[in-house]
């Protein structure tokens, strides 16, 4: 009896043991994660390590990861956070500190574009993430249209200043009215200044965001005190109201990134604020009727910031096997594979390298739409703040609100929030 | 009350399965004639094509001298009680009776009047407020007979409505539905495979058998002179004896050979069976007509063993084997008793006998040309 | 005397029997829900997840009061009631054209059954596909026969009627196939009776179909509502419950409070009281239909 107790606690040890040897990922079913894969048998004859990337949509991420990481031993050795996560995370006290690990293997923090270090780094001070791949907003425009000598004669003559590459946001403005149009005469407008992305939650809030910040607007300021009901912000929703209503195609209300993005590649718009990494796809010429005819450029008035970072969840089973994983990945020359795959950087060096130029020829171009970005609030009732915020621009820019009244109602979630949390009064 | 006539009536199933094979019947007004055969014989199919539930593929329905084929059940004017009863399950007993007449645009007074005097005629009364599944199963009969005569139809169609009551209830029934029958003077047309519920009822009866009509006639007429060994075999029980057997010359005269033992033709037989001289044929002896006394005299004489004695009270069934095994039936009178095994002498009224052509199975005539 | 222990005896081991599987439901059941009354009652969120602060029944109170609410029970009873009255009218016109059918029956049942085993993601995702108001195939098609193009998912009456529709089309064939069965259990004989009686079409509908379907229909409506009232998926996929808040379901309402909000004492106060509310429904709607029988 002794015997078998003993013989069965061994096997289980080297069950255990066996496990540890597959470190286990949540990740999102995006390129970058692709990039990833396709490397990992490197990382395994470097180690010994398999790893074992388990990706998915990111509408379940959220839902997936909450019961993990509260659970003493979790499914995950390593974690990827949305950085409007990482208050909620913090705060939760769900990620472990990597500082001891970076400091014992030596690695320079400095590498990293510092607002994205400080959107998906540090935290206080303690560093729970290093950054993976940002998602930082910019304005991809039709090249084509801008240098078409018929058009720039057009607009010049309806708004009496030059068409170029939008440098304010007035000017972006006047190019959303001015492409707006009726092609094929049957009365309804069939190619659009821009598209928009109205559907409620994350959709709306990333890409009003950049509205927001165009009219000069902020969430709110160094104390905390949210502002989205001064006049910037309310003009702010109101240009997006506008650009749904007007400049965008019928639905846009309803639209997520797919639908959006959609529109784009069907070459039916001008113009359409998104994700920097999504570049990529809209100028592909085999899956983009736009391909080769766009340009992209940081948004008037600076994108919104969002990026995501490596973390190790204190519920990791292996968290040394983790920390490897991680330094792996994130080391220049692995960093840089991945630069030249696609992957939209984090590390400074890797804008200008000449590889990645080589192979990426907009690389430089992305380094000021990063460096100027702008942060979303982030804080430990984010995710209820998308929502509530989210609900409020969505009945402005379904026409059910007024955007002054929408803006005032948004101020007061969000005030809400902040005091739950502990930020204000 | 209406006259019902079929013409080379036919039903056939997809693909290929012939149900109702050209019967050509009338049944007279307020006659109660019984289809009589075994399960799947058509007897059924038949009465459904009457009710207009099944559509004949072929020959004429005539209710009265008119063609009803093309015309809705509802129509014909005809009654029919299933043999489940099929009652509204969801309404109450006065419901189901009323249904059909409201239906009908019956007038309200009328349709009370009418409910009355059928549910006082079949002594439904206390029940008329209840639902089909408070009812046992004798009373869900009177009630689906109360639907049939409420509505006053030309005819009545009876789908062996009595098959799935008990024995004693039953025997009660049949004799209700033959006082019914009288005081009403209504055209009957009665399905069953109760052999004692259509010699009994039935003025008339039809006899059939896979899908064609065997014999049709009184009952006692069809018990007497069976057309085939089938109507034979099915009558009565137990029914008639049936056995293989040669026509052979005996002393001058005919005899009918049953193994090693002769059984002589009475003789005013023998100009009708001089034909089958030596020639194969199934011989018929009904059990009534074997006696175990000689008699006043003109019985015939066979021995045979005992192989059971079946004493029913007012007679006894005697389960006896002739020399070469064969078993035959006899009915002897409430005193009879022989030990098991015993050789007995039976002594047959052979005045009473049949012959059947073997191959054809058709009865040979016993008088006339043969 | 002798019978009675007996009875107890088969009683006891009918007890034994029944044991391992009450005691399975008590756990999966009663477990989860017993949890939930108790969280409600304390300031349980996903940030402090843990039940050291009691606050009684302010999280109900919290609940009532939370924005929107109204709007989500409004627009929850909506589309209950028109989704599963549709489902019905559409599931039993199904159900009566199939009863008569013999020929190709298994080919129908396939197709009645396919969007039934699409998981509800996937159906939502296809139809979001499908109605997009620029490039889905829904708007080509009607721009083709001269209908203009409508606004779907971002219109808010196109958005409810939109997410009404979705829901009927994953889920009548569940009424249909019910009532379906329902339909074929019937007894033929009174159809007969009813044919010799002289009843028309529809008369047969109305006095023997009906009636006798009573009790089918009761559970197939009852089922259905049950469920319309849990739907969320549908919503989660399509709409996020917009624009604004016009197809905002409770139980999407209930889902943010627990995942966005992380606030797990509200969002079991909600499921309670939502649930106390199916429950009254059930128990009346079961009452009321078993009168009618």
């Amino acid at each position: 009896m002794k015997r078998l107790l003993i013989g069965v606690l061994a096997l289980v040890a080297m069950m255990g043991v066996a496990r540890a040897e597959t470190l286990r990922i949540l990740m999102e079913t995006v390129p970058d994660t692709e990039q990833v894969k396709s490397l990992l048998s490197e990382f395994k004859a470097a180690t010994g390590y398999d790893v074992e990337i388990e990706a998915i949509s990111y509408i379940d991420m959220h839902t997936k990861l909450v019961p993990q990481l509260i659970a003493p031993t979790g499914a995950y050795d390593i974690i990827i956070v949305d950085f409007y996560w990482v208050a909620e995370f913090t705060k939760a006290g769900w990620l472990l500190p990597l500082d001891e690990f970076a400091q014992r293997d030596g690695v320079d923090l400095g590498r990293y574009v510092p607002k994205v270090m400080a959107t998906t780094g540090q935290v206080d001070g303690v560093t729970y993430m290093l950054p993976f791949y940002n998602y930082v907003m910019g304005l991809v425009y039709r090249k084509d249209l801008l240098e078409d000598p018929a058009e720039q004669a057009a607009f010049k003559e309806k708004y009496g200043i030059e068409l170029g590459v939008p440098k304010t946001w007035d000017e972006f403005k006047k190019q959303m009215e001015f492409f707006t149009r009726d092609t094929d005469g049957d009365g309804q407008n069939d190619f659009f200044g821009t598209v928009t992305q109205a559907q409620r939650g994350d959709c709306i809030m990333m890409q009003s965001s950049n509205f927001l910040y165009g009219n000069g607007g902020r969430y709110y300021d160094e104390n905390w005190n949210p502002l989205l009901n001064t006049p910037e912000a309310v003009q702010g929703l109101a240009d997006f109201a506008d650009a749904t209503l007007k400049y965008s195609a019928p639905g846009s209300e309803g639209f997520c990134f797919d639908e959006a993005t959609a529109v784009m590649t069907q070459g039916k718009a001008y113009s359409i604020i998104t994700f920097n990494n999504l570049y990529a796809t809209i100028n592909n010429p085999e899956t983009s009727a736009a391909g080769g005819k766009v340009g992209i450029t940081g948004v008037p008035g600076g994108g919104l910031m969002g990026s995501w970072g490596w973390g190790i969840p204190k519920s990791s089973p292996n968290k040394d096997g983790a920390w490897a994983f991680i330094n792996w990945v994130e080391s220049f020359d692995i960093a840089k594979r991945r630069a030249i795959m696609g992957n939209a950087m984090t590390q400074t060096a890797l804008f200008t390298d000449v590889d990645v130029v080589a192979a990426r020829p907009e690389a430089p171009s992305l380094e000021p739409l990063v460096a100027e970005a702008n942060a979303f609030p982030v804080f430990t009732y984010t995710v209820e703040f998308v929502e509530a915020v989210g609900r409020e621009f969505n009945l402005a820019a379904s026409g059910q609100k007024d955007p002054k009244e929408a803006a005032e109602a948004a101020q007061e979630a969000f005030a809400d929030l902040l005091r739950k949390d502990g930020l204000i009064e | 009350m209406a006259q019902i006539t079929l013409k080379n009536l036919g039903k056939m199933f997809p693909p290929d399965v012939v149900a109702v094979a050209d019967v050509n019947l009338t049944i007279g007004d307020g006659e109660f004639f019984v289809l009589l055969g075994p399960s799947g014989c058509g007897k059924s199919t038949t009465l459904r094509m009457i009710a207009g539930l099944e559509e004949a593929t072929s020959g004429d329905i005539l209710v009265d001298g008119r063609r009803v084929n093309d015309d809705d059940p509802a129509d014909r004017d005809l009654a029919i009680v299933f043999q489940n009863y099929a009652l509204y399950p969801h309404m109450t007993v006065a419901e189901n009776l009323a249904f059909g007449l409201k239906l009908r645009k019956v007038a309200p007074t009328e349709i009370t009047s009418r409910t009355a005097a059928t549910s006082r005629m079949l002594g439904i009364e206390p029940l008329l407020k209840r639902k089909p599944r408070e009812l046992s199963g004798g009373q869900q009969q009177r009630v689906a007979l109360g639907r049939a005569l409420v509505r006053q139809p030309k005819a009545f169609l009876f789908d062996e409505p009595l098959s799935n009551l008990d024995a004693k209830l039953r025997a009660t029934m049949r004799t209700e539905l033959i006082k019914l029958h009288q005081s009403l003077g209504a055209t009957i047309v009665h399905v069953t495979h109760d052999q004692v519920e259509a010699m009994t009822m039935g003025q008339r009866i039809c006899i059939m058998k896979d899908g064609h009509v065997v014999q049709v006639g009184p009952p006692m007429e069809v018990y007497r002179n069976p057309a085939d060994t089938f109507v034979a075999g099915f009558l009565a029980s137990p029914p008639m004896n049936l056995l293989d057997a040669r026509v052979v010359d005996h002393a001058g005269g005919l005899a009918v050979a049953l193994g090693e033992a002769r059984l002589a033709v009475p003789g005013a037989f023998n100009g009708a069976y001089g034909a089958w001289r030596d020639r194969d044929v199934v011989f018929g002896i009904r059990p009534e007509d074997m006696h175990d006394g000689a008699g006043p005299g003109g019985r015939t004489p066979l021995d045979v063993r005992v192989v059971a004695v079946e004493a029913l009270g007012p007679e006894v069934v005697l389960v006896a084997a002739l020399a070469d095994g064969r078993e035959i039936h006899a009915r002897l009178g409430p005193g009879f008793v022989a030990p098991i095994g015993s050789q007995q002498r039976l002594h047959l009224d052979l005045g009473a006998m049949h012959l059947f052509d073997r191959e054809t199975r058709k009865a040979i005539a016993q008088r006339g040309t043969g | 005397m002798a019978a009675g222990a007996l009875a107890r005896r088969d009683q006891r081991f009918g007890l034994l029997l029944t044991a391992p599987g009450l005691a399975a439901l008590l756990l999966v059941v009663l477990f989860p829900l017993g949890f939930a009354v108790f969280t409600s009652l304390f300031d349980y969120t996903l940030v402090h997840p843990n039940h050291d602060t009691f606050v009684g029944f302010d999280k109900y109170v919290e609940a009532w009061n939370a924005d929107y609410l109204p709007d989500a029970l409004w627009t929850t009873v909506k589309f209950v009631v028109a989704s599963v009255v549709i489902e019905f009218v559409i599931g039993f016109s199904v159900a009566l054209a199939l009863n008569r059918v013999t020929r190709f029956k298994n080919v129908y049942y396939i197709i009645l059954l396919a969007p039934l085993l699409m998981n509800p993601v996937v159906v939502a995702q296809l139809w979001r596909m499908i109605l997009h108001s620029e490039l889905g195939i829904m708007n080509y098609v009607l721009g083709m026969i001269g209908i203009g193009k409508i606004n779907f998912l971002g219109d808010p009456v196109a958005a409810f009627w939109t997410v009404v529709l979705v829901d009927i089309w994953h889920q009548v064939s569940f009424m249909a196939i019910l009532l379906l069965a329902g339909l074929a259990a019937l007894p033929r004989e009174p159809y007969e009776a009813a044919r010799m009686d002289g009843a028309s079409a529809v008369q047969t509908f109305v006095h023997i179909t009906l009636p006798l379907m009573r009790p089918v229909i009761a559970v197939a409506l009852l089922l259905r509502l049950i469920f319309a009232i849990k739907t969320f998926d549908i919503v989660f996929i399509m709409t996020k419950g917009g624009p604004g808040t016009a197809t905002d379901l409770i139980s999407y309402f209930i889902y943010r409070s627990a995942f966005f909000g992380l606030d797990v004492g509200r969002a079991s106060a909600m499921s309670v009281a939502l649930l106390l509310i199916v429950l009254a429904l059930t128990i009346y709607l079961y009452r009321y239909m078993k009168s009618l029988a």
